[in-house]
């Protein structure tokens, strides 16, 4: 009993130790002033804005195709859906240069649609486009999965009857569906931004790395690791920075939406009975 | 990424190499080269390990402490870089290269020559600053006085990926040494760039000074002799010019 509860507790020192020591390695190698300082730096600053532009473009295509998608994945069976639902989760498990590889040949120049794009006047590879497109294929199934999860846990009563006091479907979805999901939801959303803001791979083999138009701030760090590692460094803390704000959010949004929510919704179901 | 990933194998495979008999006597020598001599100098030392990368990658990786014994750079910059600090011997060259272009196979509209790189729309990709790849074609572009500045779509990080773009058929043109255009002749058509518009590239060797400096010399003979003139020029390197 003894020994085995030690070596739950190695397990997790070890555990800890070794996550927890490369991000502190890296606020550890450059002192913080130093680290503000080359933020200044054109590139990084290039990089950050390229990041933040296509990652915010991108996370409104994720939420705003996924949250219907996944509403209706939640709320219908049908055949072959969990087909479709394994479909749209494998960016998850695929290597990032697959889906680079991927994303070349279907939209590239010389890919599967390269013509019919080039008709009509789109060239996607090396755009932010292509960036957008990267970001959306690799972050969007976090957020899907996180929606399907959401709505699937919203009680089924509280929807029928609220069909039966005479709210159209579509009403139902806006005033009592969404609501009830958005802490879900939220969550999912925080970590799929966080995902995509990270996104390496696929953008690096689909759009190329120039600084002012596709070099994302991962693309930067890995550009800059040689000569300029300061740069590289003070990208890294921000990005570790903006991660953890993600992941604090990822676990206080749910709770304190929830929270909102249940104190007016419990005063008017508490009038029922 | 990668840089970070072959410096730590690199450090265990020469861990598991001192482990292995405690002594120098089964240590491999450990040999880094710029990735365009990839599969190109193995035979003058089999018993050697080989661990390719950019050439300002590998600098880098050596000042960080990696265990090499020799270090192959495409230019003299990043070599110069170390030899300052004192962490490797005298450079030696022993091998030159040319800048070719390379376009995608099959396409009839294509650039022709290095004017053509400056026509309004044309997709050219080149190595990031730094690498010695880039700074290169750079150098001749500039020779050439053609400002190529609104075409350049990526800025890659060795000359792979300026060859992967470029043979995918995404960009129009990319600037890489003749040997990578040559390994990958069934994927790209190259075109001559003509001499004047050359820069001098100089490929240089040194003894890493935390290494086998002994061992590292005798490589570096080989290196410079006929043996090594033999394996390079069947690579497609040219000799050293003036």
């Amino acid at each position: 009993m003894n020994g085995f509860r030690l070596l739950l507790v190695a397990a997790l020192v070890v555990a800890v130790a070794f996550l927890a020591l490369p991000v502190v390695a890296i606020f550890l190698r450059v002192p913080p002033a130093q680290l503000v300082e080359q933020l200044a730096d054109e590139r990084a600053r290039d990089a950050l804005v390229v990041s933040l532009r296509t990652s915010l473009v991108a996370h409104a295509l994720v939420v705003g195709v996924g949250t219907p998608a996944a509403y209706l994945l939640a709320t219908r069976s049908f055949r072959g859906r969990s087909l479709v639902v394994s479909l749209l989760e494998l960016p998850l498990v695929l290597p990032p240069a697959v889906a680079g590889l991927g994303l070349l040949a279907a939209f590239g120049r010389s890919g599967l649609l390269g013509r019919e794009l080039d008709a009509l006047g789109l060239q996607i590879p090396f755009t932010q486009l292509a960036v957008v497109l990267a970001i959306c294929f690799v972050a969007s199934p976090f957020y899907v999965r996180a929606a399907i999860a959401a709505f699937a846990a919203v009680d089924v009563d509280v929807v029928a009857a609220a069909r039966t006091l005479g709210a159209g479907e579509a009403r139902t979805f806006a005033r009592v569906v969404l609501p009830l999901a958005a802490g879900g939801l939220g969550a999912g959303s925080t970590v799929a931004f966080a995902r995509g803001l990270g996104e390496f791979g696929a953008t690096i083999m689909f759009a190329g790395s120039l600084p002012g138009r596709t070099q994302t701030a991962p693309l930067a760090i890995y550009d800059a690791l040689d000569e300029a590692f300061g740069v590289a460094l003070a990208l890294s803390a921000l990005l570790v920075l903006l991660s953890v704000l993600v992941l604090v959010l990822s676990k206080v949004l749910p709770r304190w939406l929830r929270s909102l929510q249940s104190s007016p919704s419990r005063a008017a179901t508490s009038t029922s009975p | 990424m990668t840089r970070r990933v072959t410096a730590v194998l690199a450090t265990a495979a020469a861990l598991a190499g001192c482990g292995g008999d405690g002594g120098r006597e089964g240590r491999h020598l450990e040999v880094f080269a710029a990735s365009s001599l990839r599969g190109v100098l193995e035979e003058l030392e089999p018993a050697a390990r080989f661990t390719y990368g950019g050439s300002d990658d590998l600098a880098a990786q050596i000042r960080d402490g990696a265990p090499a014994d020799v270090f192959l750079s495409a230019a003299a910059a990043p070599l110069e870089r170390l030899r300052r600090d004192g962490l490797v011997g005298a450079p030696r060259a022993f091998a030159s290269n040319r800048l070719v272009l390379v376009v995608p196979p099959g396409r009839r509209d294509g650039p022709r020559d290095v004017a053509a790189l400056a026509r309004p729309g044309l997709k050219l990709v080149l190595g990031a600053p730094g690498v010695p790849v880039g700074d290169y074609a750079r150098a001749a572009l500039a020779r050439a006085r053609v400002d190529v500045a609104a075409n350049v779509v990526s800025l890659e990080q060795d000359a792979k990926g300026v060859l992967g773009k470029v043979a995918l058929g995404e960009a129009d043109a990319g600037i890489v040494y003749a040997t990578d255009a040559r390994a990958a002749r069934d994927e790209v058509r190259t075109l001559a760039i003509p001499e004047r518009l050359q820069p001098r590239i100089r490929y240089l060797a040194a003894p890493v000074e935390r290494g086998d400096t002994e061992a590292a010399a005798a490589f570096l003979d080989r290196l410079t002799g006929e043996g090594g003139a033999t394996a390079l020029r069947a690579a497609g390197f040219v000799g050293l010019r003036g």
